[in-house]
């Protein structure tokens, strides 16, 4: 087909500016300290179709160009006309490689079929290419070129000043993918000693170890198997590839969680204990909840569903999950992180018979943004994955008009060789549907057909659960990675609302992890049974080989069982909405997952085998407290200054230009936003959100994580991300007696092995934070409903190795019985009482005073008492009454106490007051100066009171820890002293300068 | 009867819950119809007496915030959309809708004319940030203004949520033909100026205007002041508990029932064409 270029640039002017120049040239100089005078763009479309060149140029400004602010010309290079006098120093072209998705391509694919609909077939792809004027010699164009793009998905053309002087413009051909090859299924002999069976795990990326493969090789050498296959004409003695492929996905540590499910021989050496735990995850997470859910009425689905749901109120449930994102987010951080939240997103509309995704989440943990030190191969700088990461999730989150009301960024050094990416999402959904249908039982029947609905199958996604489930290395594949389409998936979205919403969907699930091998498999089990046709699925690209059909992981898809009578309306529906919705199985009760390629059958498993016949992991486990130097305070310190430092940690510093980018209003609903106070930039300790217009009912969204408290205790580190999580939560008005959490575990490799001599140590590690994650949860009366985890994240081996810190993070959401009765960070007015609730200790392990003051050498260590959870029971009282306060409008302010302690959390209270406060230490714990006022202990939160609610308030506090602090003033300082002893008094506006210059890193406006 | 709004969506349009509820808090009638039914011919247009075209990612953005739903509307909806302004039919667009309405021609319309040539004469360019943000904002409303739904408004806060956003016109001749017929209706204001002495030709800073808009130009109406747009979010203020100071000076104590003494300031800019379209009936 003949191909049109057509290029565009913003016009110069008066008022006008070429913005996408604008900010890479100042992220250069945020990022790298690069200043170049001035950076031009051109957007680039390359039109594969029948349209004659002339016919688009006439249309250049219907569609390419905006008639007021830019220009544009076809077949034309736009460095090559008056558009772009001088020569510049260097020229980049960007564009993506064949096959990765392109989302301005198919927009204007879109739109170019509004403009000529007969051009059926054409296709359009995008680039962009950058200008630079007055760069200086010293930069090297390569790597300049690599500062815009990732060479995994992206290719660039460069220019150098040589090439720009003789005007030779890089241009960009049309990136056409490569021809698949279809293979047709393959019988995998497996008939073979265990040496070869690792082999054939390794080599073909299956991620299964020995004695797995050993299980899958038994199923076939049995003669009652042999017959059944022989029967239906599929190899009877050897599984296919596409069985093989299928059974390493849905038995892939992603999907089975095979770590939390197994049998755990666990020695301490502190105790003596020499114990067995038969599954983690159902002795500290499934029975606690299990427990609970025989003493309230509102858990009303937990662990099995998508998402776990719990009822709000008569009309309305609501529901959550989170999910982690880390892998595809290391190797492409926009692609991964974007797939991470629009993946969650598709959680929450396929749970029950399919709920409306109203909040998002997201929690990310990266290396240092400042690092200077080296970077292992293959390894972004941590700057550039936080650019990446934060990009993906506000394009997901955004263009999905779903408010990101709660999150997080901690940053710590480990975290370079594998970040953490946490998406997680809130959904709603009426309690019954108008048929009268619960709307969170699935109820698909055999004989029910099967869609697969919103976007196609590609080549790209193939392997990214198995993938997962191995470690990053530098032959890590470029397939596992992908762009997540939003809008294909917004426009699902809306139908799949409408379908159920007339009552045509008996069951749905997503496509993520596995795709239809999962998606389609998981749902047969309610039937028992299914029977798919892989040569229905509509592919992106011909040549897909059955396996690859049914394992890849493509996104924007939902699977939705109809019955066969409802067909009709739900394609018209599909129809309407421009969403592609095909028809690919049906339910049966033949206890058999059956998969054809037209007639030939190519996958014939029992569903039994399937989903339970992976054996039990058998793990060792074995704790030895770490020993860290202990963390010794000077004698003598300037605490101003060290205020001063710690507001500029960047664990501390305000996150505001990064959260700020996220749309956290969307659906009129944010009672709480995420930044709170006078200028609208003090920290807010939770989400709240009133999802119903006109009632101000409300649902609070939360998390904790502390994920350094493991280099002391994994278990201390659980134990603080809960209650962190719920004081966060507490802080805002939540009540305490409707909660419910989600746990989310990241983990390095547990299993000891060569590459892990340390895996006892982990999995012990791992065991402690369980036993802790059981025991706070049984006293919070807070049951998980809903969790996942990733226990790969490692990068490299021996030496260079490099573990991320075992991380939990806990997210919370409960009920909000009021919105107009909340409470926010920021300090009120001059006058107000402020008060601790809850004691300090002398726990300064660990805690982010001791980390900065040892990273500068003033101090040997970190060790010491890690903050402990002695008495949850009795914390749950104390925040319970604490809410009331709230509740009842005498506490309108309140804010967490975590990082820094006292010092930190008094300093952004008046940041967000923009006022002072005179504060006295004395009194308020058992621990010396440090530990009062640097200091993490748990349970602790302060808060503000009018002096006219300041006996209500006590009254209710009476017999809970509650200590007087100070005032609010009308003074601009923070004054903080420990009875008779001056220990610092800093300027707000000086301290609000200094929490919020380290993560600007915007480049200024200019 | 009740005035009936039409509400569309699809495509990426995602305002549009909020905007269905706002309409009916003031007592209108509101249906989210998705823009290919409207199309297809499965619902009219000329059914309705009000056009609220929601805030979003219409087509993701991609080649300009709104131009691809513009140009189906500008295309397949022509001949309604004609009918419906001639008619005296009021319409809005926000955020999303507002740039849809500049790109298909609606806004600002013609000279001095109540019938619609769908020519695009200004735009909505990438804020000079550079970033997509969501950030509360100062506006003043021209009290001159012909705009039907900015009638007896003065000072508002309010959110934007946009990253294009910044209004251009390729001459200030242009500006000044607009300002003359008071069709710049919503600008942004630095909340330290007096109430209604706010409004100013001088480019404000970032981020008192969010976007480097010409003229601090926040949304303007056609010549008959009926068809008007706006980059921020009126609807997200329509209650008070949306207001980032709530905690710091809602109303108190709380009447019966949930709304009263919690109204939001936005929620007039809604009943205003909503009591329109009732007087001229």
């Amino acid at each position: 087909m003949p191909m049109t270029r057509v290029e565009v640039t913003p016009r110069q002017g008066e008022g006008m500016r070429d913005v996408r120049g604008d900010v890479v040239r100042r992220q250069l100089a945020a990022d790298h300290n690069v200043n170049v005078p001035e950076v031009r763009s051109v957007y680039g479309f390359l039109v594969n179709g029948e349209t004659p060149s002339e016919t688009i140029a006439e249309r250049m400004n219907d569609l390419f160009a905006d008639p007021i602010i830019e220009q544009g010309a076809v077949n034309t290079i736009l460095l090559t006309t008056e558009m772009f006098s001088g020569t510049p120093d260097a020229v980049i072209t960007v564009g993506f490689k064949p096959g990765v998705t392109d989302n301005p391509g198919k927009a204007a694919k879109d739109g170019f079929t509004t403009l000529f609909p007969e051009d059926t077939d054409a296709t359009v792809a995008t680039y962009q290419t950058y200008a630079f004027y007055g760069l200086s010699a010293e930069i090297d164009v390569h790597w300049l070129a690599g500062t815009l793009h990732n060479n995994l998905i992206q290719r660039a053309l460069i220019a150098d000043k040589a090439a720009c002087e003789q005007q030779v413009w890089p241009a960009l051909d049309y990136p056409t993918p490569p021809e698949q090859v279809f293979i047709a299924p393959q019988p995998m002999d497996l008939e073979c000693d265990d040496a070869s069976l690792e082999e054939i795990s390794v080599n073909g990326l299956l991620a299964l170890n020995v004695e797995e493969m050993q299980a899958i090789q038994a199923h076939y050498r049995d003669d009652t198997i042999r017959a059944s296959r022989e029967a239906v004409g599929i190899v009877p003695n050897a599984p296919t590839d596409v069985e093989l492929e299928c059974l390493a996905q849905t038995w892939s540590e992603h999907c089975k969680h095979k770590i939390f499910a197994s049998k755990i021989h666990h020695i301490d050496h502190e105790t003596g204990e020499d114990t067995v735990i038969d599954s983690l995850f159902k002795t500290h997470i499934m029975t606690p909840t299990h427990d609970m859910q025989n003493d309230v009425d509102w858990l009303l689905s937990v662990f099995h569903d998508n998402s776990g749901v719990i009822a709000w109120d008569d009309t309305w449930s609501i529901c959550m999950k989170a999910e982690t994102h880390n892998s595809p987010s290391a190797l492409d951080p926009y692609g991964g992180a974007m797939t991470g939240i629009v993946g969650v997103n598709r959680d929450i509309m396929g749970t029950g018979l399919g709920a409306r995704p109203i909040a998002n989440t997201d929690v990310f943990c990266f290396g240092p943004p400042n690092w200077e030190g080296d970077l292992p191969d293959n390894l972004f700088h941590p700057s550039r994955v936080l650019r990446g990461v934060h990009a993906g999730v506000r394009v997901g989150g955004n263009e999905s008009g779903i408010p990101t009301v709660n999150g997080a960024i901690v940053f710590d050094d480990r975290y370079i060789g594998k970040p953490l990416v946490y998406c997680g999402t809130v959904g709603i959904m009426p309690r019954t549907l108008q048929d009268g249908r619960p709307s969170h039982i699935k109820t698909p029947l055999a004989g029910d057909i099967v869609y697969m609905v919103g976007g196609r199958v590609g080549y790209d996604g193939i392997h990214g659960a198995t993938f997962s489930s191995l470690e990053l290395t530098e032959e890590s594949p470029s397939s596992a990675v992908q762009i997540g389409d939003p809008i294909t998936q917004k426009k699902m979205l809306d139908m799949i609302l409408e379908a159920r919403d007339e009552g045509l969907i008996t069951c749905i699930t997503d496509n993520g992890a596995g795709g239809l091998s999962s998606s389609i498999g998981e749902m047969a089990e309610y039937t028992n049974g299914c029977e798919i046709d892989l040569a229905q699925v509509p592919l992106k690209q011909a040549g897909l080989s059955p396996w690859e059909i049914l394992v890849s992981e493509s996104q924007e898809r939902m699977t939705v069982a109809v019955k066969p009578e409802d067909q009709a309306t739900f394609e018209a529906l599909a129809d309407l909405h421009e969403v592609e919705a095909t028809a690919v199985a049906t339910f049966t009760s033949t206890g058999m997952f059956h998969v054809r390629y037209d007639e030939t059958t190519v996958a014939y498993l029992p569903i039994e085998f399937l989903h339970d016949g992976v054996p039990q992991l058998q793990l060792e486990s074995e704790w030895t407290p770490p020993t860290q130097p202990l963390f010794q305070p000077p004698s003598t310190a300037d605490h101003s200054t060290l205020l001063t430092e710690m507001l500029q940690r960047p664990n501390i510093a305000s996150k505001e230009t990064w959260v700020r980018q996220y749309d956290h209003e969307v659906i009129a609903q944010t009672a709480i936003k995420p930044f709170v106070g006078v200028k609208r930039d003090g920290p807010g300790d939770a989400g709240v959100i009133a999802p119903i217009h006109g009632d101000p009912h409300g649902i609070v969204i939360s998390c904790g994580i502390a994920p350094r408290y493991s280099d002391i205790d994994a278990g201390a580190m659980a134990a603080a991300a809960i209650d962190e999580a719920v004081r966060n939560a507490v802080c805002v008005g939540l009540d305490v007696d409707k909660m419910a959490g989600l746990d989310n575990f990241c983990w390095p490799d547990p299993i000891e092995s060569v590459k892990t001599p340390d895996g006892r140590f982990k999995l012990a590690q791992l065991v402690r934070a369980n036993r802790e994650l059981e025991r706070v949860c049984r006293a919070y009366r807070l049951p998980c409903v809903s969790g996942k985890d990733s226990m790969k994240n490692d990068y490299g081996s021996g030496p260079d190795k490099i573990s991320i810190p075992p991380t939990l993070l806990f997210s919370l959401f409960g009920d909000h019985p009021d919105v107009r009765f909340s409470a926010t960070s920021d300090f009120k007015r001059a006058g107000d009482r402020i008060y601790l609730v809850g004691t300090s200790h002398q726990e300064l392990g660990a805690s982010e005073i001791a980390y900065m003051l040892s990273e500068r050498g003033e101090a040997e260590g970190i060790g010491g008492e890690v903050p402990q959870l002695l008495d949850p029971a009795s914390n749950l009282n104390t925040y319970r009454q604490l809410s009331t306060a709230i509740h009842k409008g005498f506490v309108k302010t309140a804010h967490d106490c975590s990082e820094g302690g006292i010092a930190v959390a008094l300093a952004e209270m008046c940041i967000g007051g923009r006022i002072g406060a005179e504060v006295d230490i004395d009194g308020t714990g058992t621990g010396d100066v440090w530990g009062r006022l640097w200091g993490e202990s748990l349970g602790r939160i302060i808060v503000a009171v009018p002096e006219a609610n300041e006996s209500d308030f006590l009254a209710l506090m009476k017999g809970h820890p509650t200590t007087i602090l100070g005032t609010v003033t009308d003074a601009s300082d923070l004054i903080i002293t420990d009875g008779e002893d001056h220990l610092l008094k800093s300027d707000v506006e000086r301290m609000a300068e200094a929490w919020k210059g380290t993560l600007d890193m915007t480049g200024g406006v200019a | 009867m009740q005035p009936k709004v039409a509400v569309l969506f699809g495509f990426g349009i995602n305002c549009d819950h909020e905007t269905k509820a706002v309409f009916e808090l003031v007592g209108a009638t509101a249906d989210r119809i998705h823009v290919n039914r409207f199309i297809d011919g499965d619902a009219a247009l000329e059914t309705y007496d009000i056009l609220a075209v929601p805030g979003g990612f219409s087509f993701g953005d991609h080649l300009g915030s709104g131009r691809l739903m513009g140009n189906r509307m500008r295309y397949a909806m022509r001949d309604a959309l004609q009918a419906f302004v001639e008619a005296g039919k009021p319409i809005i667009g926000i955020c999303n809708g507002f740039q849809v309405l500049v790109k298909t021609g609606l806004l600002p319309g013609p000279e001095g004319s109540a019938s619609p040539d769908f020519i695009q004469r200004g735009s909505l360019g990438l804020n000079d940030s550079g970033r997509y943000e969501d950030r509360w904002v100062t506006l003043e409303f021209d009290p001159e203004s012909p705009c039907i739904w900015t009638k007896g408004m003065t000072r508002m806060e309010c959110p934007v949520r946009h990253g294009e956003g910044k209004y251009i016109m390729p001459s200030s001749d242009d500006l000044d033909r607009l300002a003359s017929s008071n069709q710049l209706t919503v600008r942004y204001v630095d909340p330290d100026t007096p109430v209604g002495e706010g409004r100013t030709d001088a480019q404000l800073p970032y981020p008192l205007s969010p976007n480097g808009s010409m003229r601090n130009i926040a949304g303007i109406c056609d010549s008959t002041g009926l068809v008007f747009g706006l980059m921020p979010h009126p609807e997200a203020i329509y209650a008070q508990w949306l207001h980032p100071h709530h905690t710091r000076d809602g109303a108190q104590p709380h009447g019966a029932g949930a709304m009263d003494g919690w109204e939001g300031e936005g929620l007039q800019l809604f009943r205003n064409a909503v009591e329109h379209v009732r007087s001229n009936r």
